[in-house]
């Protein structure tokens, strides 16, 4: 299972509610003598068959989901547990969703496509609903959400590209006062987009 | 069906908010039995901090307080709406929300934590505009004073920074450093306009106090503070409980007893979450159950001795809604990286439009600027414009680093045609009507907008502003007011001056309700003072019995 070792900090769960609840639990369970077994039982599942892992030998595409993030985020390394859970979510919004993601991978296999910006702009001049599928692998990765549920908080990748400046609300870390010094610099991009523009909504409050 | 075991107290209060609870807590102290009927749960710090956390739409203030069905809040501000109906032209000026629950809507707020201007009292005399207040800047002064203790306030030196309250003591806390984002945009303004930027009284910590940490600025402050370095109404709850005061979460009141003169109210009655009925009797009682659910019980508990309502002689209850409408754009600044988002959420305002000759005329009004985290927003307006990859992250940095947000508060006015009533379509499971308002915004709040887009539209040109994005139409504050209004004529008021109903001798109300009109700083901080106010006469009279 070494491909499935987070590249985040494998503590970064501890802080969590959902971690320290769990922890709750199972010292409950040590406790308990009648139950104790069964947990020992789940944690031991768990420890050597992640829930993920089943699926993905069943669903071929999952790997192929990795690669094409990997090229859409023009990164090297993304994490495959966190991936997994996006393509899951992607897919129970819209199933359909399986097999674009499988020709979007096709068709990168098909050229060589040296960045995410060349990818994109010839998937959609290709198939427009491939604008769709992007925007559902961006925004997973970049602000941790699939199937409009939360993926991911502090782990999406807006937080790595802006962990010199700011923390996401509720984790910040830097100190009484902290925001009084001086942030960043920030120069105007000239990167170019690669899609075609979307209406943008601001959600109501 | 009446419980077997009637409950009893000195003092009944409905609503655990800050009005409530504080009230509770100083009764407590001095030795008087209180008993707190709140219609919502007891829900924990831990658990909001979490439901946040899993929230896809974080700018959703509502989003990690859902509400229970024997107590619903508004869900968002959507209209229609699933709790709060509002019509009329400016419908959705007037969409609410709101929180019922132990603590009350304090869970969600900025800590902002002005003191009204002497001349919010006196609207009518100095300007001939809405109405005047039965209670004076002076008379509420020690009020507001020992308000800021109990929350614990920080904010500027008078003598540095007047922010037009005449105070007797200096803050209880020196105020916040504000943000390298707000201290860029405090050096335009004072450099490029005849305006200035001050520091916002707030409602948190810059040092410990009263067992809460300094705050950490997790820009959260709304919906959620993570550490409880901002006071909010469970502070309250947890004092008054420790000296003595019972909390009775879950219990709707439904029905307002009085005597056969109509003259007292003798008891409270509330429905549990499987609608058994329980009675409470007291000497006195508070209705502190927040502007709309305060006017939304005295309407409930109509009956044959009251046909229009509880304390409505006047015909005013539900009459009079106001607000703070606001005025918001969103821009990217030319200039140099701001990143707003570091500390807390409001720290800063322009304060030369909360008064002025014009007032006779056009509404006052104030102006934040938001120091919100913007990377979540930063990367769904990159998304949308079609970015991947590493154009992508530059963007979001981009974005995220010089993205500013203004809105404003905008005075409303006491209009009696603004008005909530009782839903004739809309019931809950315990079978108690929706509240359902009609609201026409007031020419004068108009006005005051108008203004405000003005002053906006010139900031934008100062920091070369691009992608201005104005909230459409008319937005709530959540600031409502004037439910039971104040006055000194019984015929057109609900309460007096010591927010006491005219109609029932032992009968108080504390909440923004018996506002008189809505000034521009948030309201809370009045709201606590007339609170304490209440607390103190009745201590006075509990004393005396």
């Amino acid at each position: 299972m070494a491909a499935d070792r987070s590249c985040f900090p494998t503590n970064i769960h501890l802080a969590s509610p959902n971690a320290m609840r769990m922890r709750r639990a199972l010292r409950m369970s040590r406790r308990d003598m009648l139950l104790g077994a069964m947990g020992a039982a789940v944690v031991a599942l768990g420890a050597s068959r992640p829930g993920f892992a089943a699926t993905e030998e069943a669903d071929p595409v999952v790997p192929l989901f990795l690669a094409v993030s990997q090229r859409l985020t023009d990164r090297d390394v993304l994490d495959p547990q966190i991936s997994h859970a996006l393509y899951a979510g992607i897919i129970h919004a819209n199933p359909e969703r399986r097999e674009q993601i499988h020709k979007l991978h096709d068709l990168m296999a098909s050229g060589s496509f040296a960045s995410a910006r060349a990818l994109a702009s010839a998937a959609e001049h290709s198939d427009p609903v491939f604008k769709d599928v992007i925007h559902e692998i961006m925004t997973g990765w970049y602000r941790g959400v699939a199937d409009q549920k939360v993926v991911v908080y502090r782990s999406a990748l807006m937080f790595d590209i802006t962990k010199d400046a700011v923390y996401p609300k509720t984790y910040a870390a830097g100190g009484p006062f902290y925001w009084t010094q001086t942030p960043p610099e920030v120069a105007v991009p000239t990167g170019e987009p690669a899609l075609s523009p979307s209406k943008f909504v601001v959600e109501p409050t | 069906m009446p419980s077997e075991q009637d409950l009893s107290a000195d003092v009944v209060i409905v609503g655990s908010g800050v009005a409530g609870s504080s009230i509770a807590n100083e009764l407590a102290r001095a030795g008087i039995s209180v008993i707190v009927l709140e219609a919502g749960p007891r829900v924990d710090r831990q658990h909001f901090v979490e439901n946040f956390r899993n929230l896809e739409n974080k700018p959703s203030y509502q989003g990690p307080f859902p509400s229970v069905p024997w107590a619903i809040h508004p869900p968002n501000q959507m209209t229609p709406n699933d709790y709060l109906h509002t019509t009329g032209p400016d419908a959705e000026a007037y969409q609410q929300v709101y929180l019922r629950m132990m603590g009350g809507t304090t869970w969600h707020w900025a800590g902002c934590a002005w003191r009204y201007l002497p001349s919010d009292f006196e609207l009518k005399t100095r300007y001939g505009q809405g109405r005047d207040w039965a209670v004076k800047y002076e008379d509420l002064e020690p009020f507001y004073y020992q308000a800021e203790v109990m929350m614990g306030v920080c904010g500027p030196d008078p003598a540095v920074e007047d922010l037009g309250s005449p105070r007797r003591q200096p803050y209880p806390m020196e105020a916040l450093p504000i943000s390298y984002a707000a201290q860029q945009f405090r050096k335009l303004v004072s450099e490029k306009t005849p305006y200035r930027v001050v520091h916002e009284p707030q409602a948190r910590n810059t040092r410990p106090y009263d067992n809460r940490p300094t705050c950490e600025g997790h820009n959260n402050c709304m919906p959620i503070c993570p550490i409880g370095a901002m006071y909010n109404g469970s502070y309250s709850v947890y004092h008054a409980e420790a000296a003595g005061a019972h909390f009775v979460p879950n219990a709707v009141v439904y029905k307002i007893e009085r005597d056969s003169a109509n003259k007292r109210v003798t008891a409270v009655h509330y429905y549990d979450p499987d609608k058994g009925s329980h009675r409470v009797t007291g000497k006195y009682f508070v209705i502190a159950a927040h502007c709309i659910e305060t006017a939304k019980l005295l309407l409930v508990s109509a009956d044959e001795q009251s046909p229009d309502g509880i304390a409505n002689s006047s015909g005013h209850v539900g009459r009079n809604m106001m607000d703070h409408t606001g005025v918001q754009v969103t821009f990217i600044s030319g200039d140099k990286a701001l990143w707003p988002g570091r500390g807390p959420l409001e720290t800063n305002v322009i304060d030369n439009f909360r008064d002025g000759t014009w007032r006779n005329e056009r509404g006052a009004y104030l102006v934040h600027m938001v120091d919100d985290n913007q990377v979540d927003l930063a990367t769904s307006l990159a998304i949308s414009k079609g970015y991947v990859g590493r154009e992508l992250e530059e963007q979001i940095r981009y974005l995220a680093s010089h993205t500013v947000r203004l809105f404003s508060h905008n005075e409303g006015l006491a209009d009696p045609d603004n008005r909530l009533t009782l839903s004739q379509t809309h019931k809950d499971v315990l079978g108690i009507p929706h509240p359902e308002v009609y609201y026409k915004l007031p020419e004068y709040t108009v006005k005051s907008c108008e203004h405000t887009r003005g002053l906006f539209r010139e900031l934008i040109g100062l920091m070369h502003g691009t992608d201005e994005q104005w909230t459409p139409g008319y937005f709530p504050q959540d600031h409502p007011a004037g439910s039971t209004i104040m006055g000194t004529d019984p015929r057109d008021s609900v309460v007096d001056g010591f927010c006491r109903t005219h109609d029932h001798e032992n009968l108080f109300i504390a909440s923004s309700a018996v506002f008189s009109s809505v000034g521009t700083g948030n309201i809370t901080l009045t709201v606590a003072a007339l609170a304490l106010r209440v607390a103190d006469t009745l201590k006075k009279e509990l004393a005396h019995a």
